[in-house]
């Protein structure tokens, strides 16, 4: 039985709709529509076809940021699941204070990226940074300014990726903490029956039951370190010499900082096609709205 | 978990013990830069940017704190960021939950299917494209650097993700309790209001809770859209750090007057938190 009628959807969905029609879509459609065109030095609009694409393409600029867009996806993200899946299964275990541990190492959940990236900024500094004070002091590194987290384009987006590991790795774990507990106790006992090693609990048995939930928190993870902007903007505005721009880096200062509108709305429009298509091949993944109702 | 698997011996102990050590390195690895950066804050204004910096400050003063009072309206810049999270939120809790109940009773149906796929596609839009665009249109209908702009920015911007939420949380609640009411004769809205909106409490909530720190914490939008008059609490903060200056002390203190007030409420709203992240995100 349909209670709503197609009427009483519209009216019910409608006002949310006008909010994300103005400030979502209709932005979108400006970006499409720019993508197509050129502004000169005069401000004339002038249709080009393909050509931002092309050049987009060509340009060496855009195949740097969408390399270093990759590394940081993959390389930042990896690292979120190995901790993050090693630490739901410490905290899997009971021991005292195991709620109060696993309640403070969320506590970066709270904290906005852009303070999160100038935080880093603050610890990495090559002059006042205490972390290679300390790597000094260990004697890991033979003097304090040895590696210029910042400075060096080596380290630049190595630096944004560890604060980013950071700020998301107890996001990842309180999801896969989730996810074992939902585990139901009888496949433990059947396994410890059998004489399962605490390992072979670990691999054959905890990461196979979550991989559902493994996957969606991947997905939601990669969408997001894609579209990152507040950590490398902190922390180094892309620089130096482009070596931790991002795409959402550099979407912005060729819009903003260049108003090369024509070029950022292609690049743009491309990288929303690639995010959507992550979401809509993987949605079937985190599609939680199988024929419920019907 | 391995709790009643395994009698106690020498191999269980070993394990017990490193599964301990583990969560405690973790945890002091992941408190650390946030530590350090509350210690920071109350070290003299010097030693901030000391070429030998100690994790322990030699002495506490409230220099940087005196410093940040002074170098900007760091109360006003607070009631900002204030009024644009909870009003924004408003906008999306109630809105989202009126439309969210309308996606949730007609799943199956092409309409709904159409709705959550266009709400799932600008979920994942990344703001940085979307940003500039906005900003012209704030521009040409000369809402710049108002408050009120921000809260229905982040409103339309937050939309998808309250929606996202609320659909789920919606959608487990059996369509018996609608059908009853229908039968009493009560008109959708007043269904929707009387009968499902108390039962969805708890997701609602939760659903708040995590619109209004998105909205808190956002920087993008504050950077683009307002100057002075509207400006909010991490535009300030970004100011300190710029190519031009270098004010590290007030820096950490205004980052700890952000954050610090967010963290201690985030842990008496944990429960909603967590089960919210849950709703949001897990398959069932």
């Amino acid at each position: 039985m349909n209670l709503l009628k197609k009427k009483d959807v519209m009216y019910f969905f409608l006002p949310a709709a006008i909010f994300m029609f103005l400030f979502l879509l209709y932005p979108l459609l400006m970006l499409v529509v720019d993508s197509f065109f050129q502004t000169n030095n005069s401000n004339a609009k002038s249709f080009v076809g393909l050509d931002n694409y092309f050049q987009a393409f060509t340009s060496k600029t855009f195949i740097k940021v969408s390399v270093n867009t990759l590394i940081y996806v993959v390389v930042a993200v990896s690292l979120e699941l190995f901790f993050g899946l090693a630490l739901a299964i410490v905290f899997s275990h009971q021991f005292k204070g195991a709620n109060i541990l696993r309640t403070l190492c969320l506590s970066p959940l709270m904290i906005a990226p852009l303070v999160a990236g100038l935080i880093w900024k603050f610890m990495l500094s090559d002059q006042f940074g205490i972390v290679n004070v300390l790597l000094d002091k260990s004697g890991l590194i033979s003097s304090t300014n040895s590696i210029l987290w910042l400075a060096d384009e080596r380290f630049a987006l190595i630096s944004t990726i560890i604060a980013d590991v950071w700020l998301t790795t107890p996001f990842m774990m309180l999801m896969l903490f989730a996810g074992i507990q939902g585990i139901p106790n009888s496949l433990y006992e059947a396994a410890s029956i059998e004489g399962a090693s605490r390992m072979q609990i670990i691999f054959k048995i905890i990461i196979p039951s979550i991989k559902p939930v493994i996957i969606s928190a991947l997905v939601i993870r990669v969408i997001d370190a894609a579209r990152s902007f507040d950590i490398i903007w902190a922390m180094t505005q892309g620089g130096p010499n482009f070596s931790s721009e991002l795409l959402s880096v550099h979407i912005y200062k060729m819009l903003q900082r260049y108003g090369d509108v024509g070029y950022a709305s292609s690049v743009a429009v491309l990288f929303i096609i690639v995010l959507i298509l992550i979401t809509l091949i993987s949605m079937k993944k985190i599609w939680i709205f199988d024929k419920k109702s019907n | 978990m391995f709790t009643n698997s395994v009698g106690v011996d020498w191999k269980s102990k070993l394990w017990k013990l490193s599964v301990i050590l583990i969560a405690l390195i973790a945890t002091v690895a992941i408190l650390f830069p946030y530590v350090y950066i509350l210690l920071s804050s109350f070290k003299p204004a010097g030693d901030v940017v000391s070429t030998s910096p100690t994790i322990w400050p030699k002495e506490f003063s409230l220099d940087n704190y005196i410093d940040m009072w002074e170098s900007m309206p760091i109360g006003k810049y607070l009631a900002n960021s204030l009024v644009a999270a909870v009003f924004s939120t408003i906008i999306c809790v109630v809105l989202g939950s009126m439309a969210s109940y309308a996606i949730s009773r007609t799943i199956g149906s092409k309409l709904s299917y159409l709705f959550l796929v266009l709400v799932l596609c600008l979920k994942m839009l990344p703001l940085t494209s979307v940003a500039v665009p906005v900003y012209k249109i704030v521009q040409n209908l000369g809402l710049y650097d108002m408050k009120v702009t921000l809260v229905v920015v982040y409103a339309a911007i937050n939309m998808p993700f309250v929606l996202w939420m609320m659909v789920s949380f919606f959608s487990s609640i059996p369509a018996d309790l609608d059908e009853a009411a229908f039968m009493d004769g009560a008109t959708p809205f007043q269904t929707f209001r009387k009968i499902i909106l108390p039962v969805c409490a708890p997701g609602i909530v939760s659903t708040g809770i995590f619109t209004l720190l998105l909205a808190w914490n956002d920087f993008l939008f504050a950077l683009l859209l307002t100057s002075s008059n509207a400006k909010t609490v991490p535009v300030a903060i970004s100011e300190f750090l710029t190519s031009y200056n270098l004010d590290l002390g007030p820096m950490t203190s205004a980052a700890v007057l952000f954050s610090l007030p967010v963290i201690i409420i985030s842990f008496f709203v944990q429960r909603y938190f967590v089960s919210g992240m849950m709703a949001g995100s897990v398959k069932e």
